[in-house]
């Protein structure tokens, strides 16, 4: 599984970096950058950090990364 | 050397001060801020949505009382602990305790209980043609919502708005006069939040409460006693009155568009969502959110010095013509860029997909069974300030069959 952002409902806001500070991270200039793998141990956070997104632009998918 | 470009004053202390005048849209255009009493205004959308998360942009609301002379009293002492004031690690590590518990899958379930209490409410009311939309409607309805959201039993709604409200006060200019009360209903709200918090952990529920309460119980000493009573006291202080006043001005906006209330009318499934977002754009409860320089730091040819106040006028960047087409009309077919009306960057709205939701379903119910929506005579708003809403707010309407 992987992680995917969709960059056109991005905003930028930052949520998803509180429940999964080993994933997500703002640069310094406030953009989101993000790992797509992830380790196991982690699921639970990024799962929150899914369902924290204001905008609803994180999905986890299926596909092998 | 850029030369300094003139920049609009704009008056928002007075109680005539309007965000939807003509004063403020022509500084729009002029240039990307405007000066005021309190610090810059910023009044694009491009610059907002920059700023509004800014790093070197922080909360700052914690100064807030002793501004007003306020300091070390019940309201002071809770209010340097809440969420909405905390920075950094405190604040983040709260914060992603409690975002779980406000996500669109824990509000999706309550959407048919959101629906039988609109019924509920306008069955009151639905055949007299008239109504005052406030009190019959907006009070009632935003504060049985937070009651079953904490599983309070829905009966004591009132007291439960009166202490919210008491408690909001706190937030008005007049905070030092009213203070002895405003401490009084901390004091009773804590009481009140100790023995909630006591009675879910001795029986859970299906509630908003409970899975904070097993938050903290899972995850022995992180979310303490303290911060969850604290953060019960913040939920019923800022979950009803935003709610109750984000109705009522969704009301006026689409009384005064019929073909787009006929819209969502004709097929509430596909426009709920898109009527509450265009509500929020066009007139937003919260009028300009502020943030406070913790260091300072240039935008663009402006120098934004270390404690000086930023207010992010939301209303005006979301009606930026730079941004959006046809700005001011509510159109729900249009795809429109996100507004600020919930705030930002990390302390974004808590409660947003509560309030998205049940919103949603009041506008929802309420066009599904209103058709020729006008306000009525005496209708009372709140002045413009940094929050508004209605005091009064009659309504006419013939019923749909
Ligand atoms: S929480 Fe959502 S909007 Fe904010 S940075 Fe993360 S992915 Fe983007």
């Amino acid at each position: 599984m992987k992680i995917v952002v969709d960059q056109e409902k991005c905003q930028n806001h930052g949520l998803c970096a509180i429940s999964a500070p080993a994933n997500f991270a703002l640069d310094t200039d406030g953009k989101l950058q993000y790992h797509e793998s992830f380790n196991e141990e982690n699921i639970d956070d990024i799962e929150d950090a899914v369902d924290s997104c204001p905008l609803q632009a994180i999905t986890l998918s299926r596909d092998a990364a | 050397m850029a030369r300094q470009p003139t920049t609009s004053y704009l008056d928002i202390t007075g109680e005539h001060f309007r965000m939807n005048s003509e004063e403020v849209r022509k500084a729009r255009t002029t240039h990307w801020y405007a000066r005021t009493e309190w610090g810059i205004a910023v009044l694009t959308y491009e610059d907002s949505s920059f700023l509004l998360k800014h790093p070197q942009l922080t909360q700052g609301s914690a100064k807030w009382p002793a501004q007003h002379g306020v300091v070390g009293g019940r309201f002071d002492t809770w209010w340097q602990k809440t969420l909405l004031v905390l920075e950094g690690d405190e604040h983040n590590r709260i914060r992603r305790l409690v975002n779980p518990a406000f996500s669109a899958r824990q509000i999706e379930p309550m959407h048919d209980r959101f629906r039988s209490l609109a019924d509920e409410l306008i069955d009151d009311w639905i055949d007299h043609g008239q109504t005052e939309f406030a009190s019959r409607f907006a009070a009632p309805y935003a504060t049985r919502i937070l009651c079953m959201m904490l599983g309070i039993a829905e009966h004591d709604w009132k007291k439960i708005h009166e202490l919210a409200a008491t408690i909001g006060l706190g937030l008005g200019v007049t905070i030092k006069q009213n203070i002895a009360s405003i401490d009084d209903a901390v004091v009773e709200l804590t009481r009140y939040a100790q023995s909630l918090v006591q009675s879910r952990r001795e029986s859970p529920r299906s509630d908003i409460l409970s899975t904070l309460v097993a938050t903290r119980d899972a995850d022995a000493g992180k979310l303490s006693d303290e911060e969850l009573v604290n953060l019960v006291i913040l939920l019923i202080f800022a979950g009803i009155d935003t709610t109750r006043n984000q109705l009522a001005l969704s009301i006026d906006s689409f009384s005064r568009q019929p073909d787009q209330w006929e819209k969502l009318a004709a097929d509430p499934d596909r426009y709920a969502t898109k009527a509450v977002e265009e509500a929020l754009r066009v007139n937003p409860i919260g009028r300009w959110i502020s943030r406070e320089a913790a260091e300072t730091f240039q935008h663009r040819e402006r120098t934004i010095e270390k404690g000086s106040t930023v207010h992010l006028f939301t209303l005006i960047s979301a009606t930026d013509p730079a941004e959006f087409g046809n700005p001011d009309r509510i159109d729900l077919d249009a795809e429109r860029s996100p507004h600020f009306a919930f705030g930002g960057g990390i302390h974004h709205c808590l409660g947003h997909f509560v309030a998205r939701a049940d919103i949603g379903v009041a506008l929802s119910a309420m066009a599904t069974r209103m058709t020729d929506l006008r306000i009525g005579e005496g209708a009372e708003w709140l002045p413009d300030s940094g929050n508004t809403g209605a005091v009064t707010l009659p309504i006419t309407f013939a019923q749909r069959h």
